[in-house]
């Protein structure tokens, strides 16, 4: 894993998908983000990140629990207040605590909505979103869960990104999120796979909400639109073909433009 | 004493003063005589309820290190064997010394350090063998684990066997690895899966079970003990009955193999699987027991060397079980080292275990059922229900896998939570998931007494935000 190259964090914002017509296609790198040379890295770093324990960059994956999602936004202000707030919460069983008094925040959801559509796959507990887009073009979001510590990172992540911008919900990433997490570092898998599958079927059925957006405004699909349909058919870091018969062996897909810097 | 290289433990570490230090039960077996410590440690495996006999808990836990540490802050307190069970040092020397001086592959070469790897790889089939007591060690097939073993006999046995309409008799208790084999393979064959359900007293419905034989039936897949309910069925009984009809019996014998004296030929059973990792050996080996004439009809499972006679181009020709089904290189240091499992429970003696255990789980159970709002999966202990030594249940409105973080956060208590590879009995009794607590022979009752106190405190740590 090439750490110095994939160092650089984001100078920029990352370009991330836009609603709008990229009219600076050809400026940004982003876009000529050559995604096969790209996508190992990103897939590899994913995969790494999942394996913090036993990955020799750990270190440095720990050090860059710290770097934030996309500059100057309010997303990224919330990120980074509640990283701060958790951080400062040196006992575990604080940590859980205050999960637990952000489950108690939690606006309810309707029975309506705990369909199986909106389960999130992947959690030992039952997870349920709601994802809406409102008319301002952003994401409204709403969840549950069955079980208190779940709804507690539900609340979190709805706290960070109800009434975001798609591009601010894609900019996320799982280490953001990693110093919230209920015991020390080495459970980060266990404990991040209701964080990390919560926040990619958010960041999934954001880009399902927005596409359908755009073609329902009667918009040209982005140049970069196949790129985004190939990343939906990473599942769990292996590429795998395009095909006509849809096989959804997934319990979470990658998101797009995920810069893993491990 | 069966098994060759093992180092017997000597009265001297019996001593007191051998004793772990720092561990809370031993601190209070010491205060006590050392004399009375001294004669009771050859005596029976019951359950401490004086400080002048030592248990078999106490008694072996020197033979663990892993479980002298702390977690968070706490004791550990690791309540999860059936999940994987830990291993004593004498094991994990037996792999180290393996590596250390004759590591080689087996069944290739004629130097001195490949005989000896080779000698010693099919003295621990042999051991296998004499554990279950197979009437020969040639029907014992070395796989990965169970669920590896279950695949070799569905993919093999049952491709082969199983014509359309054939029926496979299952329960709905079964663990994944003996349910989603059967659904690929029955798939592909046209056969028919069938489900036994629970009766009342939460155990699958032996009657019901008979009442589904047929000449139909091809064959039953059952477990032996079940890793949630901890019910243990009538292998011999649910034999008899499944060959009037004709029909084969693989049992799943996981948790009841490193628990209790299993004899296959009491049994009579067709195949029975197990994995070493839940019988204090290592990872990575397990095996497959098959009546000699079963495994000779079977075609192989996996293709490579090892398993065959004579390669040509366009076709081969196989070797006898159990070479035919042990492709490439094997877990070789593994499967030596789960000889040495065996050799450690044997020289405790299995019935030993099993009736420390059955204390040990009836005890589980008085005390989980002893607080409020604890629902108990399985069978409820009595004279002629024994369970296994393992309790799966839920508490009343909080989730398993919340109180299984919040033992492990602040008490250092290791539970399972989850489905435990059971979705479909977790269906059946209508929950999602459950948390378990699991014993083995190196668990106290200390043990238990940390766990229910801990289990107090996390209800009431949630209560208080209701």
């Amino acid at each position: 894993m090439n750490t110095s190259s994939s160092f650089k964090v984001f100078a920029s914002p990352p370009l991330i998908f836009s609603s709008r017509p990229p009219k600076n296609a050809s400026q940004n790198p982003r876009f000529s983000f050559k995604l096969p040379r790209f996508c190992p890295k990103t897939i590899r770093c994913m995969r790494d990140s999942l394996n913090l324990r036993s990955s020799p960059n750990a270190p440095s994956a720990l050090s860059f629990a710290t770097v934030e999602a996309p500059l100057g936004t309010e997303t990224s202000d919330k990120l980074r207040i509640l990283v701060s707030e958790f951080r400062s919460l040196t006992e575990p069983i604080d940590r859980v605590k205050r999960l637990l008094n952000y489950a108690a925040d939690l606006a309810p959801l309707d029975d309506t909505a705990r369909v199986s559509a909106n389960r999130v796959t992947g959690c030992t507990t039952q997870v349920w979103l709601e994802i809406k887009m409102d008319e301002f073009g952003r994401m409204r979001f709403k969840a549950d869960s069955d079980s208190e510590i779940s709804k507690g990172f539900c609340s979190c992540l709805i706290w960070i990104l109800d009434g975001a911008k798609p591009e601010e919900v894609m900019g996320v990433r799982s280490e953001d999120l990693s110093e919230m997490n209920v015991g020390v570092h080495g459970k980060e898998q266990s404990r991040v796979n209701t964080w990390q599958n919560v926040l990619m079927s958010m960041q999934k059925r954001t880009m399902t909400l927005v596409d359908a957006d755009v073609a329902h405004r009667g918009g040209e699909r982005p140049p970069h639109h196949h790129k985004h349909d190939l990343l939906f058919k990473y599942v769990n870091g292996s590429y795998m073909e395009s095909s006509k018969v849809h096989h959804d062996y997934s319990i979470s897909l990658l998101p797009l433009y995920y810069d893993f810097t491990i | 004493m069966e098994g060759v290289a093992m180092k017997l433990p000597s009265f001297k570490s019996l001593a007191p003063n051998a004793i772990s230090i720092g561990h809370r039960s031993f601190s209070r077996v010491r205060r006590s005589s050392s004399l009375s410590v001294f004669s009771a440690a050859s005596s029976s495996a019951t359950v401490a309820t004086n400080s002048e006999s030592v248990s078999l808990g106490h008694r072996v836990r020197k033979d663990f290190r892993i479980l002298h540490q702390e977690v968070n802050g706490s004791k550990l307190v690791y309540l999860d064997s059936a999940a994987t069970s830990q291993k004593p040092s004498v094991v994990l020397e037996a792999l180290q010394n393996y590596y250390e001086f004759y590591n080689s592959n087996v069944h290739r070469g004629i130097h001195y350090l490949s005989a000896k790897a080779t000698d010693e790889f099919e003295l621990a089939r042999k051991k296998v063998a004499r554990f279950i007591n197979a009437s020969d060690s040639k029907e014992i097939v070395f796989t990965r684990n169970a669920t590896e073993a279950i695949n070799l006999v569905a993919y093999s046995w049952g491709l082969l066997n199983l014509k359309p309409g054939d029926e496979v008799i299952l329960t709905v208790a079964e663990h994944h690895s003996c349910i989603v084999p059967w659904q690929l393979v029955s798939e592909k064959t046209g056969a028919v899966l069938k489900y036994v359900m629970l009766n009342e007293d939460e155990v699958p419905d032996v009657d019901k079970l008979r009442e589904m034989l047929s000449p139909k039936t091809k064959l039953v897949a059952v477990h032996h003990v079940s890793n949630v309910l901890a019910s243990c069925l009538p292998i011999e009984e649910i034999v008899v009955c499944a060959h009037n009809v004709g029909a084969k019996v693989l049992v799943d014998a996981c948790q009841s193999v490193p628990h209790m004296v299993v004899d296959v030929q009491k049994l009579n059973a067709d195949f029975l699987v197990a994995s070493s990792h839940k019988m204090c050996g290592p990872t990575g080996i397990g095996f497959l027991y098959g009546r000699s004439d079963l495994l000779q009809s079977m075609p192989p499972f996996l293709g490579g060397g090892e398993m065959i006679s004579d390669v040509f181009l366009d076709h081969s020709t196989y070797a006898e079980p159990p070479s035919r089904f042990e492709a490439g290189t094997p877990a070789i240091g593994e499967a030596i080292a789960l000889g040495a499992a065996i050799d450690y429970l044997s020289e405790i003696g299995m019935p030993k275990i099993h009736e420390y255990e059955v204390e040990l789980g009836k005890y589980l159970y008085e005390k989980l059922s002893s607080l409020p709002d604890v629902r108990i999966y399985g069978p409820r202990p009595s004279e002629s229900v024994h369970r296994g030594a393992l309790c799966s249940f839920n508490v009343e409105g909080l989730h398993p896998t919340d109180l299984a973080t919040f033992l492990d956060q602040q008490h250092g208590v290791a539970i399972r939570s989850g489905h435990h590879c059971a979705q479909p009995l977790h269906r059946y009794l209508g929950v999602n998931a459950s948390a378990r607590a699991s014993l083995y022979f190196y668990n106290t009752k200390e043990d238990v007494d940390s766990f229910v106190v801990a289990l107090a405190d996390t209800v009431s740590f949630f209560n208080s935000f209701k």
